[in-house]
């Protein structure tokens, strides 16, 4: 699964590591809901690029 | 300080501070700033674009009376950062009739940084590219998440083709003339630094945002910091420049030394890139500002850091300089740390830890114990070739 970098702070979504408790270790960067944000800055599912 | 009429019936009512030398505590202005604001009067409606910082109060207030302003019909709220809607819970005291015009994210930003939930009802949200009539103005308003914070939205007077902009094109440049020959080198130096410090985070929307104003073309852009901008051709094509994905051939060599070890280091890379004609400039991390640093990382397409180990890990210094470099993410493809220890031996970690967010490639450091002997000049002398393999691909 594609790990996917924030273009406005530079987080990065592991699928491998998920983030919370919600989105546990596993879940695919397309599974997160579009109301996903950044855990970091906040910006929208739009701001990240694949890595 | 004084009003100015930049369009029919559109003022400059904000402030100049001259004085000021830091900004936001974090990036010196050795020519000051301003904090615009624009008061925009139609047949019907007044409304009032921005504020000014609170210190300002009396200056800003003074600017209204000046205008014989009495009462405003909305205050437009682009940008909820404290230097712009400082003034805010003022105006609403001293106008009240006043309505807040501005969108859900700035809204919900001023109502907790102000603590304004008590006239959360003289809030009006607008939508992205809605309009509100002033008579025989309207205006109109564009959301511009993340130019820079994820608030901004611009407002345009249709009509007069005037486009506000809040801090995106802004500079830090306190000028007597309403509007500044964007040539002068004084004020693009200016311009640089405040993109490196406030724009170039946000480089993938800058780009999107240049677009947005090609689309709607106005004839001036009124920032929120600096002078208004008149058919401001040459600084967008900068901002394209600055905000594009391609680097120029420039090395930057930041570096601190200790005992004179990390400094032969810098000397030898740096004199081997000369000689092999790979533009480098070298800065001592103790006597370059972050207004200078972050200017001079715009452009590189390799960045190195060099510093000696303090204890265990970098000089405090140069983790200043990295986490500044790692905050302004600018376009930077190649970086590499060198340096030197005598016993403890966790700076390069540390330092390519720090930068892994860039996306760069980090070069192979070359970290060596005590003075720098042939292995060392051997090691730069690869990393050099390394750097002009990658340059000469430019």
């Amino acid at each position: 699964m594609d790990k996917y970098r924030c273009t406005i702070c530079g987080y990065v979504y592991d699928p491998e590591k998920g983030a919370g408790i919600m989105y546990p270790a596993g879940t695919s960067f397309e599974k997160l809901p579009d109301t996903w944000k950044c855990p970091v800055c906040g910006a929208p599912k739009t701001q990240f690029k694949k890595v | 300080m004084a009003t100015r009429e930049i369009a029919d019936r559109i003022y400059s009512v904000g402030t100049i501070d001259w004085d000021l030398r830091y900004f936001d505590a974090i990036m010196p202005t050795p020519r000051g700033s301003s904090y615009n604001s624009y008061l925009v009067k139609g047949s019907e409606k007044t409304a009032l674009i921005d504020t000014c910082k609170p210190n300002d109060e009396a200056d800003f207030i003074t600017n209204l009376m000046r205008l014989d302003q009495h009462s405003l019909d909305y205050i437009i709220i682009d940008h909820a950062e404290q230097d712009h809607s400082g003034l805010l819970p003022l105006l609403l005291e001293i106008f009240p009739g006043a309505k807040v015009v501005t969108n859900e994210t700035c809204k919900g930003l001023l109502l907790a940084m102000h603590h304004l939930e008590e006239v959360e009802e003289r809030f009006i949200v607008i939508g992205d590219r809605e309009t509100l009539s002033l008579g025989d103005k309207t205006l109109k308003f564009y959301l511009a998440p993340w130019v820079h914070w994820p608030d901004t939205m611009f407002t345009e007077v249709i009509e007069d083709k005037v486009l506000f902009t809040t801090d995106f094109l802004g500079t830090h440049y306190a000028a007597p003339t309403l509007y500044q020959d964007d040539e002068s080198p004084d004020y693009l130096e200016a311009a640089k630094r405040y993109y490196a410090a406030i724009m170039m985070p946000f480089r993938s929307s800058v780009q999107e945002h240049l677009n947005l104003i090609d689309e709607i073309a106005p004839k001036i852009i009124g920032p929120s910091h600096g002078p208004v901008l008149r058919m401001p051709a040459k600084i967008i094509d900068l901002y394209r420049d600055w905000s594009g994905d391609s680097p120029k051939n420039l090395v930057i060599v930041a570096y601190v030394s200790m005992h004179g070890s990390t400094e032969l280091m810098t000397k030898f890379l740096v004199d081997d890139l000369v000689q092999r004609g790979i533009p480098v400039h070298q800065y001592n991390l103790l006597e370059t500002d972050t207004g200078v640093l972050g200017s001079a990382i715009v452009d590189a397409a390799t960045i190195v850091i060099a510093t000696p180990t303090v204890l265990f890990g970098p000089h405090p210094v140069a983790v200043n300089a990295a986490y500044l470099i790692r905050a302004l993410r600018p376009k930077v493809q190649q970086i590499a740390v060198i340096g030197s220890y005598g016993w403890g031996t966790n700076a390069v970690n540390y330092l390519e830890e720090m930068l892994s967010p860039l996306s760069a490639k980090i070069l192979e450091p070359v970290y060596i114990r005590g003075q720098p002997e042939e292995t060392a000049i051997t090691a730069l002398h690869a990393m050099a070739d390394a750097i002009v393999e990658h340059h000469k691909t430019l």
